[in-house]
């Protein structure tokens, strides 16, 4: 069991001025740890374009390692490029998830791209920085996870870690779009896939995470922390249908395992709810990321609208096995 | 090589097909049997957009090729799902029989915003002798990687010593050529291998396996195979990639290159032994060849003007 403590909100995008490629949404956050401070990337927006849709790009904070509301610097422009005309991250690129892999830093993301019949497909990117986590160069035009036989569309959500000198990503994979009052919405599950060498991918070609909720249950931003000699999963998770702005919205999830391969879910234990009253995590929450930082154990995580309003951090307060 | 051109086979004016389609016999694909020979085609339905849907098709010809004995009247496997990577298209269907299963490989289309449309490879089974198919999945089996970022199709598939080997073509850039036209792309032609048929492993990613003859921007299409003695013939076809629709000098041609090793293939256009005639349904245009060997005989089929609208036709190879 999880008892996490809200800290508070670290960033609302909305009260960022002069960069226009920040005007909406911090979603998505993920940490790089430094000696004296703590980058956090995320993804956000520029306002809408003419035809009333938006692109997504990646960008972070720097926030103080004695104080991590307290934020000390911006990225001075996004880290990457959206992708080339036809590329599958034309559109976006969101969420990010970072790793050190020697004096580099990795960043694998969701790459959008816009479609006729259904609104977006999304695959999975890599790219590369050598300046500290500045700026990111694409290891390819094209993605480094895409779609397969049974993982056949919204290939997205990725979360990358190592363990014992394994790679391992977490991930998410459409099975459906299924048509809601004439809108088609994504119907996606958590997966993971393993690695040697952080670009040659293995699928495990299963979903982890049985559904509570109905089997059309989304999960997404599944976020592995090994934590007294277990393997704990975050994520979120909501109903197919009727979700924006609801009861069905965003909720976060968790799941345990000991070996990787069986993951028992069991959300009671999760220790982290909505807020009451008209607070900016009230109605939802989401996308949660999990860190150490000093021995403490720390969640990062979206409230209403999928981060529309930023994100919040939590520390945990109590952990029974 | 020297090819003899017996002339246009099929015209799909001239029947009635499945799911509503009137023109384009796209892209042929042979399935050959004990007295008869089957051959899958694309072609066409509008949409309520007005916009094209490719499904496939079949004609079953006698081994003369001199008259079609049957027609498929219904549809051999619906377009994908919601979505999906060949919800808007098939084309081609290459077929292939091989370790006690036959093999559909679907190139797979859908409708993109910023550019018209993306694909990726899939696979099917038929277990009625080629009557209908079935996906192994919603998803694809070859599709975009690190280095091949777009544009996956073209399947063509053979097995040679246990193993089977897909060639298949890739998008390496959408460009626009001209600030009045759309997008156009550029692709060129892979390899990959397999063990059973599902599971491939592209023979290094983001690797051109044939050079160019037009420049960088030559797009290359529909690789076919076939092996002669100990050597491996590959046609294809090959075009500028822009305003090569209508300007006969820019069009499709039939490109050949040659291996022994399958590894390294030598380009060898003047040896191809086909071009276009004058006067005739493929004065314009040579695209989608499709090569097989047949009771001793080496055969060619191909699409000639507008990319198939009208038919395809079958040459034999004379030496």
């Amino acid at each position: 069991m999880f008892q996490w403590k809200k800290l508070g909100r670290v960033f609302n995008p909305l009260e960022v001025k002069n960069k226009s490629w920040l005007k909406e949404f911090a979603q998505a956050p993920a940490t790089l740890i430094f000696d004296d401070f703590v980058r956090v990337y995320f993804s956000c927006r520029p306002s809408r374009d003419s035809n009333g849709q938006y692109v997504s790009y990646t960008a972070f904070v720097d926030l103080d390692r004695n104080n991590l509301l307290n934020i000390i610097q911006f990225s001075e422009s996004p880290i990457l490029q959206l992708g080339n005309l036809g590329a599958f991250d034309e559109f976006g690129t969101y969420p990010t998830s970072v790793i050190r892999a020697g004096k580099d830093v990795l960043a694998y993301y969701g790459g959008w791209t816009r479609c006729e019949s259904v609104p977006y497909n999304v695959v999975i990117g890599l790219a590369k920085s050598t300046d500290d986590g500045v700026t990111f160069n694409k290891m390819g035009s094209g993605p480094v996870i895409s779609y397969s036989l049974d993982e056949p569309m919204t290939v997205s959500g990725p979360k990358i870690r190592r363990f014992n000198d394994q790679w391992y990503l977490w991930y998410v994979s459409g099975n459906k779009w299924k048509m809601v009052d004439g809108r088609p919405e994504s119907i996606f599950k958590i997966r993971m896939a393993k690695s040697e060498d952080g670009i040659h991918w293995a699928k495990e070609n299963r979903n982890l995470i049985e559904n509570v909720l109905e089997e059309d249950e989304c999960q997404a931003s599944p976020d592995v922390l090994l934590y007294q000699n277990k393997y704990h999963m975050f994520f979120s998770y909501k109903h197919s249908s009727n979700f924006r702005n609801t009861s069905r919205g965003y909720r976060i999830g968790y799941a345990y395992s000991t070996n990787m391969t069986n993951w028992v879910r069991d959300d009671s234990k999760a220790g982290i709810e909505i807020s009451s009253g008209d607070a900016w995590d009230s109605q939802s929450i989401a996308y949660p990321h999990v860190f150490e930082l000093e021995g403490n154990v720390y969640m990062m995580y979206l409230g209403n609208e999928v981060g529309r309003y930023g994100f919040g951090l939590a520390v945990l307060e109590k952990y029974e096995n | 090589m020297k090819w003899l051109k017996i002339g246009k086979i099929f015209d799909p004016t001239h029947h009635l097909l499945s799911n509503n389609c009137k023109e384009f016999a796209q892209s042929p694909q042979v399935l050959l049997f004990n007295d008869f020979v089957r051959v899958y085609f694309s072609t066409r339905e509008r949409d309520s957009m007005g916009k094209y849907l490719s499904h496939i098709a079949y004609a079953d010809f006698d081994k003369q090729f001199s008259k079609v004995i049957d027609i498929a009247n219904k549809p051999i496997m619906k377009l994908g799902n919601l979505g999906c990577y060949d919800e808007h298209g098939i084309f081609p269907l290459n077929v292939l029989r091989a370790k006690g299963k036959l093999f559909g490989y679907i190139g797979g289309w859908n409708r993109r915003i910023s550019v018209s449309v993306d694909g990726s490879i899939g696979v099917a089974l038929s277990e009625d002798n080629g009557l209908t198919y079935r996906r192994l999945g919603d998803g694809p089996v070859i599709t975009s990687s690190l280095n091949e970022p777009f544009l996956v199709g073209d399947p063509f598939v053979q097995c040679y010593e246990n193993i089977f080997h897909m060639w298949y073509i890739f998008g390496t850039t959408w460009k626009r050529f001209s600030a009045e036209a759309p997008p156009d792309r550029v692709y060129k032609i892979g390899h990959a291998i397999s063990r059973d048929g599902i599971v491939w492993e592209k023979n290094k990613d983001g690797r051109q396996i044939v050079s160019n003859s037009l420049g960088e921007d030559e797009s290359q299409a529909l690789p076919t195979v076939i092996k002669i003695g100990n050597r491996y013939h590959m046609f294809f076809c090959y075009r500028q990639s822009f305003d090569f629709r209508k300007n006969k000098n820019r069009g499709y041609r039939i490109g050949y290159v040659f291996s022994d090793d399958l590894q390294n293939w030598i380009r060898d256009d003047a040896n191809v032994g086909i071009d276009v005639s004058q006067g005739e349904w493929d004065s314009d245009m040579l695209c989608y060849p499709h090569v097989f060997e047949m009771d001793g005989e080496v055969c060619l089929m191909y699409n000639g003007n507008e990319f198939g609208r009208f038919g395809f036709g079958l040459a034999k190879l004379e030496k």
